[in-house]
């Protein structure tokens, strides 16, 4: 069989304007960032051999996945029941359920965070509530550690899952469903076997997203984390901004890229992705 | 008789002017001098270096003055490697001068081009090759009034790192400034003000040890830390004494305690390759003026870098000053040159201690 093309003659030159784009805004940088890493001052792997060598680092990166991937996880459990709500509710109402997605997703992160601060402080709204209902009588810290951070970037990155979960759903043919039912299938198998399968696409499209903007979170993990959810991303912050070490902040932020293209590919394979870019990656 | 198509021809050439207005300036040939960039810490501060400095140097001299903030030593740096350099004078402290000092990110300052006479009274230690003091700021102990009322206040360090006798959570900087106060530990420990220099490393982590677990929140930067005394989310800070001051002002149940403080200077400086050497030059000396430094430590509580400002303030204004001449004896003025020193890994002691403290806040 002869092989898909996907080049031709005169399909060539339309592409040029992206390739163009996609060179001066991300390859360029990116050889840049590549450079410094290994040109700083002189050639040499010294900065890939300090950041192996010191277990802090390893330690940071072992942080920041395992942040991102409980937000992901976090995200997709709480998103997927209010994508499939929207694919079930009349237009008007499905019209406020959006609103009530994309308003928040509009909101400066800044703002959203500082928000959770006074929210969830020692003397915030929620604190306030549990010591005046009598349930604690010491203010419950829910900020500056995993659990504020946790839900920081959960509400942050909501709509990134729930909005192609959706786009998914609402195409998945309710035909399908109705023959599942007539055939015998319970409810439960219904899902099951046939509405999941056919909203993985969605499931693959919404955790991709979430992940890759959750493993680069700086503002919302250093205003409601402590210094357990110190994140690569601050910790470049620290190197390029505050000490001038751009070689090393380099190091970091290539390491990062190469952990989570691996991570990726991994999760690709794993969810049969390739199905939902279309075959072609 | 109005026709239609000079009606069109008018809307024609008034959006072009609404649109086009923007972009050009007609601008008087000889009133003209140009324009200098200072880049400060914005905010309130800049509003009062507007009023005390910008706007009278622009009536006398013609230049006008933009301001930019922050002074980020990456900015800078991206500047001058690109070439493209639009920043002229900035203000910043000793921290990042020390590491823009080793980019070669800085001119040399022209002393000969400074008013003699303003230039002796800035504090001497602030006078340096590639920078001059602007203010005086400092590192203090700030708490919360409602949870440590006057009389059972912390008064030193030793009472921060104290968390049976003072209750409530701590809150001192990851970022923001020189990390990690080593001197400040060392103070907690017990050591004397005048025997910190050269900082005894290994006895400041260990005090830095017992620290930590009354911190609720390492912060990031100092707006933060304020924000975190006011709420009541920590109740003492190791943070910068004037903005203290002025949350107070603003009504925030804050107090700050001068003794056993860290004294500081900010500094203006010339970006490398500025376009504007001259008229950065006349800045500076413009803003040496003593009755002007007054103006400015009026609005914001920072100390005047011109030691006979305090004489134009009342007793009042100046009791508020982290170098009020009651003040600057509670405390004891930092010895950047410490940090400054390159050891024999190539790095100076801020960048070895600040890559370390970051390291020991994430394995710790």
């Amino acid at each position: 069989m002869a092989k898909p093309r996907y080049w031709s003659v005169t399909e060539g030159p339309l592409v040029l304007p992206a390739v163009l784009l996609f060179t001066a805004v991300y390859l360029y940088p990116l050889s840049r960032l590549v450079a410094w890493s290994f040109f700083t001052p002189t050639l040499s792997l010294q900065h890939y051999r300090a950041l192996l060598a010191e277990p802090a680092y390893v330690t940071a990166f072992i942080n920041t996945v395992t942040l991102s991937v409980s937000v992901t996880a976090t995200t997709l459990v709480l998103g997927y029941p209010v994508a499939y709500l929207m694919t079930t509710l009349s237009p008007r109402a499905r019209a406020v359920v959006l609103a009530c997605v994309l308003v928040p997703f509009w909101t400066s992160i800044l703002v959203r965070t500082f928000a959770w601060m006074v929210l969830l402080g020692r003397n915030g709204l929620i604190n306030g509530a549990l010591i005046a209902l009598g349930l604690v009588t010491t203010p419950v810290a829910l900020i500056h550690n995993a659990v504020g951070v946790q839900i920081g970037m959960v509400h942050v990155l909501l709509p990134l899952m729930i909005l192609p979960l959706y786009s998914v759903m609402v195409r998945i043919d309710a035909a399908w469903l109705r023959a599942a039912r007539s055939l015998g299938a319970q409810p439960r198998q219904v899902f099951l076997h046939v509405f999941l399968p056919l909203s993985l696409p969605g499931i693959g499209a919404g955790c991709a997203l979430v992940f890759l903007s959750s493993i680069g979170f700086f503002v919302t993990p250093a205003l409601l984390g402590g210094p357990k959810q110190i994140t690569i991303a601050m910790l470049i912050d620290l190197m390029i901004n505050d000490l001038l070490n751009w070689g090393f902040g380099a190091a970091l932020a290539l390491m990062l890229l190469i952990v989570v293209t691996v991570l990726f590919a991994l999760f690709q394979r794993a969810l049969r992705l390739d199905r939902v870019w279309g075959g072609a990656v | 008789m109005v026709r239609r198509r000079d009606v069109l021809k008018a809307i024609g050439v008034t959006t072009a002017a609404v649109t086009l207005g923007p972009f050009v300036h007609a601008r008087p040939a000889r009133a003209d001098k140009g324009e200098l960039v200072v880049v400060t810490w914005g905010g309130s501060l800049v509003k009062a270096q507007r009023k005390a400095y910008f706007e009278g140097f622009e009536k006398a001299t013609g230049i006008r003055i933009k301001d930019d903030t922050p002074p980020t030593p990456a900015k800078l740096k991206t500047m001058v490697e690109s070439g493209n350099i639009t920043w002229d004078v900035i203000e910043t402290d000793l921290a990042a001068i020390l590491t823009m000092r080793k980019d070669n990110l800085l001119e040399p300052i022209d002393y000969g081009k400074l008013d003699k006479r303003a230039l002796d009274s800035i504090y001497p230690a602030t006078r340096l090759p590639d920078a001059i003091g602007s203010k005086i700021y400092s590192f203090n102990i700030v708490y919360n009034t409602k949870a440590l009322p006057a009389g059972k206040n912390p008064r030193t360090w030793a009472d921060m790192w104290d968390g049976k006798k003072f209750a409530g959570g701590r809150t001192m900087n990851f970022g923001g400034g020189v990390t990690p106060q080593l001197e400040i530990a060392l103070l907690a420990d017990g050591v004397p003000k005048d025997k910190l220099y050269p900082v005894d490393v290994a006895r400041a982590y260990a005090s830095m040890a017992k620290l930590k677990p009354l911190v609720n929140k390492w912060y990031g930067s100092h707006a933060e830390a304020i924000q975190l005394v006011t709420s009541g989310e920590s109740a003492i800070a190791c943070t910068v004494g004037p903005r203290g001051m002025a949350a107070k002002r603003e009504g925030a149940p804050i107090d700050v305690e001068f003794n056993e403080g860290k004294l500081a200077a900010d500094h203006w400086c010339i970006v490398k390759g500025s376009h504007n050497r001259e008229a950065g030059h006349a800045f500076i000396n413009y803003a040496m003026d003593p009755k002007r430094q007054a103006a400015m430590s009026r609005d914001v509580p920072y100390g005047p870098s011109n030691k006979t400002a305090i004489e134009f303030l009342k007793p009042a204004e100046a009791r508020e000053l982290p170098s009020s001449p009651e003040n600057e004896k509670l405390q004891w003025w930092w010895q950047a040159a410490w940090w400054g020193e390159i050891g024999t890994d190539g790095k100076t002691n801020r960048e070895r201690e600040t890559e370390k403290f970051a390291r020991w806040m994430v394995t710790g």
